[in-house]
This record gives structure tokens, sequence and C-alpha cells, in this order.
């Protein structure tokens, strides 16, 4: 058996574990009870919103969060030096209730953290400034702040008006990350809070410090130093947040290598995390993960070169043939049903189909947490045909970057 | 910090037991496709053997004409197909799966008794149906080139009405195989016998067979 079959399968067995692992922490999750604030309990919460450059959505943002039937809250505005009209719009919404501040750019941990210095709230929530909520949402989130550990709270993150394949892709991405989050809140080993919306309990940031400023995923660092120094997430999927989605495939891949570069640094500053003393996190979901990566990168560019290889043998053959494509083709039921057996009966691709169940509900458990978007059976099938090569793609170009010590920056 | 507990360590054992079950289950599930598919060519076999037996039997046994209407193309396709399924079979249940080996005997029969039927068709009735011994390997040194002939062999055949292709693996221990590769002289694979007279090693691209063709 060739190296890479045995790789292909190992991959396949790890997977099957895992999963079967996360759906029985998941419904193991469903059945605990929680410590939940009651209405009245309720604490006053502050809402920052650092911007740069959000002409276009900060009004819709303002107004989402506005709108919302939390009883005590207040939104800070934290313009980052924008070079647009972004301030104009938030000042249109100063009140009591909304205060909105200017300072010099200096990134988003600089503006999160001027925000925080200023909020008066004992539960800080970030939101960037291009992400709209539901009214329920905060409520529904804060609510989990009732037990001691609990120093975060991950939202249900959904992907905005899906419209690009990618945004499509994304949209069942993060439907999966819904399932996932809900799993890993029953293993306490929620590792990676969205930037976008999450909840947050000040009490942390006073004793822990704010944002790592010169952190390029500033959230990821934050969510990981929570379980660091022995707290954890939680995940509230009854708090639905939508967020922009990159629309290209430049865009996208630079949203990743971004991503993935943070996630490699921040993964290797708190390593210690990987380790039996952090329960199921340190023992499982983070070496499984990183596994899962490895598996990616090698099967990745294995498809790439023996890809290559089928092209070049074809066009050799092609050539031998003298390019006579009608009897090369030669289409015809026996041709057809050789390849539908061979196709069918191969190990790899009915583990591909129980797969492509698997991920059919965890989409049908997005779907009743977060709504029925159009088109759904498009976005489950454009994820299930690019997610897998665009993944090991991203993670190859961002080692890259992070092997030849390149540096990223936020925009 | 305290060390942290685990949710639950039976859950582990129980995510074990149902990933390695899933496993098993879907090489399960392969290998019984592939043993239905063994089933089924046995009884295709079956049935082109018989319609080239009774053939046979039409002009030798009850003096029948022979020089009718015989459709090559189909007897070609059929042929074709079950060489494919054989070999298909071969990869997935393993080279010395004992029911795959004795369906490649058979087949080997049922080829060379088509053979020596087109010899007479040529023979008796002016015919020029062109044959071509393909004897190949399977093994892996030799495997990448005899599928590369295969293909060109497959283009050659649909390009040519009037040409019957019979495949022969080298490596199957079988005294018709054995007797055959004495009598063509082949000591190596892959090669074309074409009309069993011409012998062409290796075959690289499609005029090296066809300038020998009829």
């Amino acid at each position: 058996m060739e190296i890479i079959t045995i790789i292909i399968y190992l991959s396949v067995y790890m997977g099957l574990i895992s999963t079967s692992f996360y759906i029985l922490s998941f419904i193991a999750g469903g059945k605990k009870k929680k410590l939940l604030y009651t209405d009245e309990e309720l604490p006053r919460v502050s809402v920052i919103i650092p911007a740069y450059n959000e002409e276009d959505s900060i009004e819709k943002t303002i107004k989402s969060i506005i709108a919302s039937d939390y009883p005590d809250f207040e939104v800070i505005v934290v313009d980052d030096g924008s070079k647009d009209n972004t301030l104009e719009i938030a000042r249109k919404f100063s009140s009591n209730r909304v205060r909105v501040f200017h300072k010099k750019n200096g990134g988003k941990g600089t503006a999160l953290n001027f925000g925080i210095k200023r909020a008066t709230g004992k539960i800080i929530f970030t939101m960037d400034a291009d992400t709209t909520v539901d009214s329920k949402s905060m409520k529904n989130m804060v609510r989990f702040f009732k037990e001691d550990k609990v120093m975060c709270v991950t939202p249900a993150m959904v992907i905005n008006n899906p419209k690009s394949i990618f945004q499509r892709i994304q949209y069942t991405e993060y439907a999966l990350g819904l399932f996932l989050r809900k799993a890993f809140s029953s293993l306490r080993a929620i590792y990676i809070a969205p930037g976008a919306f999450s909840a947050y309990r000040k009490a942390f940031f006073d004793k822990y410090g704010g944002y790592d400023e010169n952190n390029i995923t500033e959230d990821l660092e934050m969510s990981l130093r929570i379980q660091y120094k022995g707290y954890h997430a939680e995940n509230c999927p009854e708090a639905p947040a939508y967020t922009n989605a990159p629309r290209t495939f430049k865009e996208l891949t630079m949203q990743r290598r971004r991503w993935y570069f943070g996630q490699v640094r921040n993964l290797w500053k708190y390593r210690k995390i990987i380790s039996p003393k952090y329960g199921d996190l340190g023992a499982f979901v983070i070496p499984t993960a990183i596994l899962s990566i490895c598996f990616s990168v090698t099967i990745t560019i294995f498809l790439f070169f023996k890809t290559l290889f089928e092209i070049k043998k074809n066009l050799l053959f092609l050539q031998s043939v003298n390019f006579d494509f009608p009897n090369t083709i030669n289409i015809n039921f026996y041709i057809i049903e050789r390849f539908l057996f061979l196709f069918l009966t191969k190990p790899v691709v009915l583990f591909t189909i129980l797969f492509m169940v698997i991920l059919g509900f965890y989409t049908y458990y997005a779907s009743k947490k977060i709504g029925k978007p159009p088109l759904m059976i498009l976005n489950w099938m454009l994820f299930f045909l690019l997610f897998a090569v665009l993944f090991g793609f991203w993670w190859i170009f961002s080692l890259f970057y992070t092997l030849t010590k390149k540096t990223i920056k936020w925009k | 910090m305290e060390p942290r507990r685990f949710a639950s360590k039976k859950r582990y054992v129980a995510a074990i037991v149902i990933g390695t079950l899933a496993f098993l289950l879907v090489f399960g599930i392969s290998y019984s496709l592939s043993y239905i598919e063994l089933q089924r060519v046995s009884n295709l076999q079956t049935g082109i053997g018989y319609d080239i037996f009774k053939d046979k039997l039409e002009y030798s046994f009850f003096d029948e004409p022979v020089c009718g209407a015989t459709p090559l193309e189909k007897v070609s396709q059929d042929l074709g197909f079950q060489g494919r399924i054989i070999d298909d079979l071969e990869k997935k249940l393993g080279k010395h799966y004992e029911g795959v080996l004795a369906r490649k005997k058979f087949y080997t029969l049922v080829e060379l008794e088509h053979l020596e039927f087109v010899n007479i068709l040529n023979e008796r009735c002016d015919g020029n149906v062109n044959t071509i011994l393909f004897f190949y390997s399977n093994n892996e040194s030799k495997l990448d080139d005899s599928e590369e002939a295969g293909r060109i062999l497959g283009v050659v055949s649909a390009r040519n009405e009037n040409l019957m292709v019979y495949s022969f693996d080298v490596d199957l221990v079988s005294d018709i195989i054995e007797k055959l590769k004495k009598k063509y002289n082949i000591t190596d694979s892959p090669v074309a016998v074409i009309n069993e007279q011409v012998q062409v090693k290796l075959p690289a691209n499609i005029q090296e067979i066809e300038r020998h063709l009829r």
C-alpha cells in the first residue's frame, strides 16, 4: 500500500473518531442544564465597535445593536482614524446610550483597548463595524455569564446574504462551526471566539490586561488566553450575528492567510495548552485540529502533483493517438457502467458520502437555529466540492508565510 | 491552575468504537459490492461463452452456413467489458483472489474460442477481420506501460470496425497462457501480436499498430 493511501485512510479514521466524539459531546451538552441569569439579574453591558473606513456598513451596525432588547447597555464606537465618513455617520447616533470616540489609527487591538478603558459595563461585547445582530442575541448570550468561570460567550455567526461561490462556501463552513462550537462548549474547549461579535467578562480584562495590540488575530489570542488562565468560553446558538464575508477568492485567501498565520503564532505562544492538564481541549480538541491540518496539507500537496502528472500523462496519450478525441472518449454504456462501479465502490468515495450525510445533519441543525437560507443545497454542495482543497491550499500558503517569517498587517 | 477534568472518558471509548465500526463497515460495503460484481461477471461470462459455443456448433456440428451476419462489434464490446470488470475486480479483491483468478482463466478460454471462430470466418468467408492478441501484465513495474498500451489499443479498436482485440495476462498461472506465450514467443509485456504474425512491443502510438492492419 502506498504511503499516501495510508495517510488518507488515517485521516479518515481520525475524522470518524473525532466526528463521533463531537456528536456524542453535542448530545451530552444538550442534556446538561446550564446556570443562567434571569432577566432581573442581567448586568450592565458595553458594546465596543472599533471602526476603520466603514462608512458603508457602520450605520446598519449601530442601528442593529441599539434595537437590541437588552435592558441596560451602552455602545462605544471607536473610530480608528478612518479616512472616510465613518466618524460623521457614527456621530449622528451620539446619545446617552451611544458614545463615539475618535483616535489616531493604530489597529483593531488598540481601538478595542481604547473602548474597554472607557466601558462601564460588567460585560464587554466586541463587535465589528460590518456586523449586525438579532435583537435578542445580547440577552441570550449574557445569561451564560452567571457561571463564574465563564469569561467569554460566542454567538451563532452567520454569513450575511451569501451571493458569490466563496460566500456560499463560507456560509456552510460557518453553519458547520455552529455545531462544532456547541460540541466544544460541552467540553469547555472553545478556543476561537469570533472577532465579529463576542462577549467577555470585563473582570478578565482588568485582571489579565486587554487585547495584544501587536497580534494579527487578537481575538484568537484572547480566547486562548482565557483557556490558558483556566477559564472557559460558552456558546449561545440562539444568538445570531450576521457578518459580511469576503466575496472573491483573493479577498478570502488574504483573510485566511491572516487567520491561519495568527493561529500558528498564537498556538505556539500558548503551546503549553496542548497537555492533558487542560482536559479535553489540550488532550484531544487542539491535537486533532493540528493533525487534521497536517493531513490536509500533505494530501493537498500530493493531489496537486498527481493532477500535474495526470495532465502530462493524458497529453502524451492524446499525442500518441493523434488527438483523435471522438474515438478516445468513445462514451458508451460499458464505459459509464465501469466508471460508476469503480467510483462508487471506492472506500474513499463511500467515506465521502458518509461525511456528506454527517455534514447534512450539521447543516440541518444550523438551519433550525439560524433559519434556512435560499439555495441551501447549493451552498452545501459547493462546500463539499471545494472546501477541502481550499483549506489545504490556504494552510500551505499560510505556513509558507509563517516559515519565511513574513509579516501580515491588519487592514 | 488546577488540572481540568475530562468531560467523560467513557465518551472517548464510545467514539473509538463507533469510529472503528464505521471505518470497517465502509470497507465491508466496498468488498461486498465487489463480490456482487464478481457474481454478475460470472453470469455474463456464461452468457457470452454460450453464444460463442453455440455459433461454433451451428456450423461445425449442424453444418449451418458460417458466413452470415455475425456482428463483431457487440462481441468485441462484451469481451472488452468483461476484461475490464475482471481487471477492476483484480485490483479491488487482490491478485490472488481465487474467484477472480477462475474468472480470468475462463475469460481466456472464451477469448480463444472466439479467436478461433474469427479465424474460420476469415478463412471461409474471405473475411478481413483483424485480430490483436494483447499480452499485458498487472505487475507494478509493468502496470503503467500495460495500461497505456491498453488505452492505445482501445482507441485503435474504436477506429477500426473489423478488429478484435483479445487481452491476456502474462502473469496468470495457467497452462493455456504458458502455451500462448510459447506459441507467440512472448518474453516481455506489454506486447501486441497483430494478426498472429507481427509483434509490436510496448506500442507507443496508433500508427505502430494500424500500419500492420489489413
